[in-house]
């Protein structure tokens, strides 16, 4: 009993053998599936502990960074909890992000070790230059020869390997790192503990009612925190995990017959890829009738989409889930009915974990009036411990405020600016970063995007700002029309007046956009959301932005 | 680059027709697909990330302009896009 007590606070615990045992259902039956293949619970610890052992005795030790980049699969589960098991810090990348990168990422977290499933020629490309104990390749066993300093692992001996000891670490040791594009343009890894990750596992498990009898869609790559649910909160409650692989993320109508199949029963994925499902998932003909549960979140969801799909799925629970990577999930809002009309939906209350309040943009010293727009902070357990190796970007992101008994705590200033309805829940405005002034009215340019997602015809559409000398800015849209032939054809001039005309009716005067460029596709970042940033870049070449087809997944 | 000539093609069946094939390796190559990829009947579009989400729409938009016939959602599966083959075998079912 005391040792089960002591061994309870790692994100490693989760899949020990014996504890296992005890929270599942049935140790054969599948504890991970991707459609074609699946791991029962006992296959799932046994490679997870054989593979832990295989990094080990390759020279993986306690705290030592793990660079994971895997395509999203069972395997990036196994290799993401085995080096947990080592007591090593997993540092996810990107798959589909340049090589350069990815380098940027093994560099910067001064990686021991990468995983990976990638070519040799991308190997060596990632590696070069780099001082690696370990590189694992997973899946094939020819690889290429390596620097021999360097010890290698390929599919046999991640297989063959003896199972390896649970490693033990501190609580607040690192547990992973996630990368995130700094402004500018440097990334910045943001640290999670063991403690800070099973805070939130075990929250959200509770919070979303997950039981051994749930399966969880896996839609989200390791490298975007919305996979944190599916990684920690699954097997802490016993439940199944149904891996998507990425080229099914294609084809909404192969994503909803493998939900049906697969019987999932909870979803937690971007509102563009829940949009994809209502629009051509072909819906009449999948029984998704055990999908209990949506989660949506990273980016707001436009009113009217949401509604089409909770009318196409009128049995299941909808919730728009909250939070910066930096405390991973904050807020959430369960979602009563589906929405009628253009009102916003809010991101809710703080979750069971967190305490959150709005601070004055100017002095967030200072809360906010009642009513008015100001800067998001949460105090929560489920923060991060900082930014890896910038404690000057941490210091700045954290505000030490007074705790009523001569202490203090640390608060994150999330930079998100919200406004507390009238019932209570939160409504995010946007970005401190992206509000801009426009013939001095204060314009948040996600409204825009939000109003340009629900009109007719547009598949996309981003707000950015076009700068002038003078210092009157004016917003600008870059708009994917839903019929390509608009752009090119002669009636591109007729359709951008429709968007500013039907713009007008939704959005204060001075954020209706000046202009409307069309485009045949926006700049997206690693995790699907739209990027502004390079959006903006592009706006002063539209053709580029033709021919720059980046990133989309 | 192994495109056919493009021709206007009198086809009454897409399983039989070369030129369907042809055309549509063409409009992959020149405007789904990045610069410079090497596209032939029995690429894999998928696996290759040749071919994205948005790509996978065109690719839908231009075979039902192209061939004046409308495609069921429950249709657009990957099994039936994998490659060029594999769409033409799927309009050679319909």
């Amino acid at each position: 009993m005391d040792s089960a007590r002591r061994r309870s606070g790692l994100l490693s615990h989760l899949l020990d053998d014996e504890r296992i045992r005890n929270r599942v259902l049935d140790a054969a039956a599948p504890a991970i599936m991707d459609g074609v293949r699946s791991l029962t619970w006992s296959q799932y610890v046994e490679q997870v502990a054989k593979a832990a052992g295989a990094l080990v005795a390759a020279g993986v030790r306690p705290g030592d960074r793990v660079a994971i980049r895997l395509a999203k699969s069972i395997e990036s589960f196994v290799m993401t909890h085995a080096v947990l098991r080592a007591g090593a810090v997993m540092v996810p990348v990107d798959p589909s992000a340049p090589d350069q990168l990815a380098a940027g990422v093994l560099a910067d977290s001064a990686a021991a070790a990468f995983v990976t499933d990638a070519s040799d020629a991308t190997i060596a490309d990632i590696t070069d230059g780099l001082a690696l104990r370990c590189i694992a390749v997973v899946g094939r066993d020819d690889v290429a020869p390596l620097n021999p300093s360097t010890n290698l692992l390929t599919r046999r001996d991640l297989s063959a390997a003896q199972p390896g000891e649970l490693v033990e670490v501190d609580v607040s040791a690192p547990a992973y790192i996630i990368y995130t594009s700094g402004s500018t343009g440097r990334p910045k890894g943001i640290v999670h503990s063991h403690q800070s990750a099973l805070s939130y596992a075990t929250t959200a498990a509770g919070l979303y009612e997950l039981t051994p009898r749930d399966r969880l869609a896996n839609i989200a790559a390791l490298h975007f925190d919305q996979s944190t649910f599916e990684l920690y909160s699954a097997p802490l409650a016993g439940s199944s995990v149904v891996v998507v692989p990425d080229p099914i993320l294609r084809f909404p109508a192969s994503l909803t017959a493998l939900l049906a199949s697969q019987q999932v029963t909870v979803v937690y994925s971007v509102p563009s890829l829940f949009r994809q499902i209502a629009d051509r998932g072909a819906l009449d003909d999948r029984d998704l009738t055990r999908l209990r549960w949506v989660l949506f979140g990273g980016e707001s969801y436009p009113p009217r989409q949401l509604a089409t799909l909770m009318n196409l799925l009128p049995e299941t629970r909808f919730s728009n889930v909250y939070g910066p990577a930096e405390v991973n999930q904050c807020m959430v809002h369960h979602v009563a009915s589906a929405p009628i009309g253009d009102e916003a939906v809010p991101i809710g209350t703080a979750w069971p974990a967190a305490t959150v309040t709005v601070v004055d943009p100017d002095d967030v010293t200072t809360p906010a009036e009642p009513g008015t727009a100001g800067v998001l902070i949460v105090r929560t357990p489920t923060m991060m411990t900082g930014y890896w190796n910038r404690p000057d970007l941490t210091a700045a992101s954290v505000l030490e405020r007074p705790d009523g008994q001569g202490g203090s705590q640390r608060w994150y200033v999330t930079g998100d600016l919200v406004v507390e309805r009238e019932d209570g829940e939160l409504e995010f405005l946007g970005r401190l970063d992206n509000q801009v002034k426009v013939r001095g009215h204060r314009i948040e340019l996600e409204a825009v995007d939000d109003a340009l997602g629900d009109v007719d015809g547009v598949r996309s559409g981003v707000a950015v700002v076009r700068r002038v000398a003078s210092g009157d800015d004016t917003v600008v849209a870059l708009v994917v029309p839903t019929r390509p032939e608009v752009e090119t054809g002669g009636e591109s001039h007729g359709f951008a007046n429709g968007v500013i005309a039907e713009l007008r009716r939704r959005l204060p005067h001075a954020a209706v956009p000046a202009e409307v460029v069309l485009v045949d596709d926006l700049p997206r970042t690693g995790t699907g959301k739209i990027d502004r940033r390079a959006a903006q870049r592009l706006l002063d070449s539209p053709r580029d932005a033709v021919r720059d087809r980046m990133g989309n997944p | 680059m192994t495109v056919p000539p493009v021709g206007a093609g009198t086809e009454s069946s897409a399983a039989t027709d070369g030129n369907f094939a042809g055309r549509l390796i063409g409009f992959i190559s020149s405007t789904v697909a990045p610069d410079g990829a090497e596209i032939v009947a029995d690429t894999d579009l998928l696996l290759t990330g040749l071919v994205d989400s948005l790509g996978v729409v065109m690719i839908v938009e231009w075979i039902e302009a192209d061939r004046n016939i409308t495609i069921d959602a429950a249709d657009v599966v990957l099994e039936h896009f994998q490659s060029v083959d594999a769409i033409v075998a799927f309009l050679g079912t319909k």
